[in-house]
């Protein structure tokens, strides 16, 4: 006996509905963590560059222990193992609120950020140090020679790699599944358990993926060429 | 070029003609002397590794056992998960799925069932001092549960003011219990009798409440093969009727197991 194809119960009717609605929490969650960790990624990098050291030491050791442990396990740490961290009180007010689709995003963020920050300092070297010198001999603090100078530049620099980054991070959001978020995976995976129809499901769902990851990577090429005037090299 | 043509309309017709005479699943099994049943390996009672032997132990083996020694051949049990059972039977890794198979409509078009050998009902696990009794005292709280299973929909429809948090597995759900992530645990009886009895202190929680849905478990059987079905279900009703399922159902059910559910229903029997 054969599997029989049935694309028609996936895409409309109430299973159309889900896989709709996971779509949704999926770009709404992405959107959050790409914003955030584009933040915390930039933040660290500069506390990396500063020279002072504590600040440098505590942003490298940032960028080691979250981007060389597996995201899952850190979604089941900000899930699970801040209760015991957290005290009592804090707790009963985080789960009276949506704290599956918080810890998602916290993990989602501080993950790609560790990689954003290291995309953003490689950036940044490749900008001749003379140009921070010349900053700082001109009255600018550090900041604000990161800032005006030498951060608008290195960005230009690392758009191919950061756009690696926030599809990584789209895809990596099917992982906070596990802790019961009901992004486009975890709605495949139900249609599969009511309907057996999965290999429909996850075509479907796969195939809203691919769009996103497309749609993203084309946004940010546009940009580059008709905002930033970056013609591909 | 016409002759390839001719040659394979030909293969193709004799396909065609020979499918039906080797499909009977009833004829392959007494051929190949087994019966390769799927079944669950870690679902106290129904389906799980005893510590002692290292073999797969439990109610649905059992029942597939009978249904071997009535066909006169040997039984080879082959653990499955929700998500490979059914691939596993159309494509004949296997021939039967006693795997705590919800029988849903939606199932149906994929596979057959046989009659209900099992009747459960979806309740909920809480804590004791918790302040959940029921369904409708879940109101603006949330519930836990498993993926793959269909216990969330039925929560939902029950109680439309809940939200429901769906775990990889039921431990993962009991423990967001037990953390006050959410309120309730709910699923099949069954098993919330045994994640409860998994806890260091059992008393410390209850079940409760009304049957959310009713859980019929059916024997998960290839497409249209009406002989293997007749089989399996005139067999579960002679079990039933010479009380053989019964002893079955009390050797792992019964009242002095950790795992006590009243036999409270009835095989389907037909006259």
């Amino acid at each position: 006996m054969a599997y029989s194809f049935d694309f028609g119960l996936v895409v409309s009717g109430e299973y159309g509905e889900w896989l709709r609605q996971g779509l949704l929490t999926t770009l709404h969650i992405s959107a959050i963590s790409i914003v955030g960790s584009l933040l915390l990624g930039t933040l660290v990098a500069v506390l990396r560059l500063s020279r002072i050291t504590p600040l440098v030491w505590g942003s490298a050791a940032f960028t080691e222990f979250f981007r060389n442990t597996p995201l899952l396990v850190q979604i089941f740490f900000w899930y699970f193992g801040s209760y015991s961290v957290l005290p009592d009180f804090v707790n009963q007010w985080l789960y009276q609120r949506d704290f599956e689709f918080a810890a998602g995003v916290i993990a989602l963020t501080v993950y790609t950020a560790a990689f954003i920050a290291e995309d953003i300092r490689s950036g940044v070297f490749a900008i001749p140090k003379t140009q921070l010198e010349a900053s700082r001999a001109t009255g600018l603090s550090f900041l604000q020679a990161m800032r005006y100078v030498i951060l608008p530049q290195a960005f230009r620099i690392i758009i191919p790699p950061l756009i690696s980054q926030f599809l990584n991070l789209v895809k990596n959001s099917s992982l906070v599944m596990a802790v019961g978020v009901m992004e486009l995976t975890y709605m495949a995976r139900q249609i599969e358990a009511y309907t057996f129809h999965g290999l429909e499901a996850f075509t479907v769902s796969t195939l809203m993926y691919l769009s996103i990851s497309l749609v993203i990577s084309f946004a940010v090429n546009m940009y580059n060429k008709r905002v930033l005037k970056i013609a591909p090299r | 070029m016409r002759k390839i043509v001719k040659l394979l309309a030909i293969s193709l017709a004799m396909l065609v003609l020979a499918a039906p005479a080797f499909a009977g699943k009833l004829e392959s099994i007494k051929a190949a002397g087994v019966l390769k049943a799927g079944v669950k390996d870690s679902q106290v009672p129904f389906g799980y590794v005893d510590e002692k032997t290292s073999k797969i132990v439990g109610f649905e083996i059992d029942l597939v056992q009978a249904l071997a020694d009535k066909l006169g051949v040997k039984l080879d049990v082959k653990p499955v998960t929700s998500a490979t059972r059914i691939p596993m039977l159309t494509q004949g890794d296997i021939d039967i799925i006693a795997a705590t198979m919800t029988h849903k409509k939606e199932r149906e078009d994929q596979i057959d069932f046989s009659i209900t050998y099992f009747q459960t009902g979806q309740k909920l696990l809480v804590k004791k001092d918790g302040g959940v009794k029921s369904v409708a005292d879940l109101a603006g709280k949330k519930v836990g549960s498993a993926k793959g299973s269909t216990s969330e929909q039925n929560v939902k429809k029950a109680q439309p003011e809940c939200t429901v948090v769906s775990f990889e597995t039921y431990p993962e759900a009991f423990l967001a219990l037990k953390q006050g992530k959410v309120q309730a645990v709910t699923t099949d009886e069954s098993i919330l009798l045994g994640l409860k009895n998994s806890d260091e202190k059992p008393g410390d929680y209850e079940i409760v409440g009304e049957y959310i849905s009713p859980e019929p478990y059916g024997l998960g059987l290839v497409e249209n093969d009406s002989d293997f079905r007749d089989f399996v279900n005139l067999t579960l009703m002679e079990l039933w009727e010479t009380g053989k399922f019964q002893a079955m159902y009390n050797k792992w059910f019964g009242e002095d197991t950790p795992n006590y559910i009243p036999l409270n229903w009835q095989m389907e029997l037909w006259p």
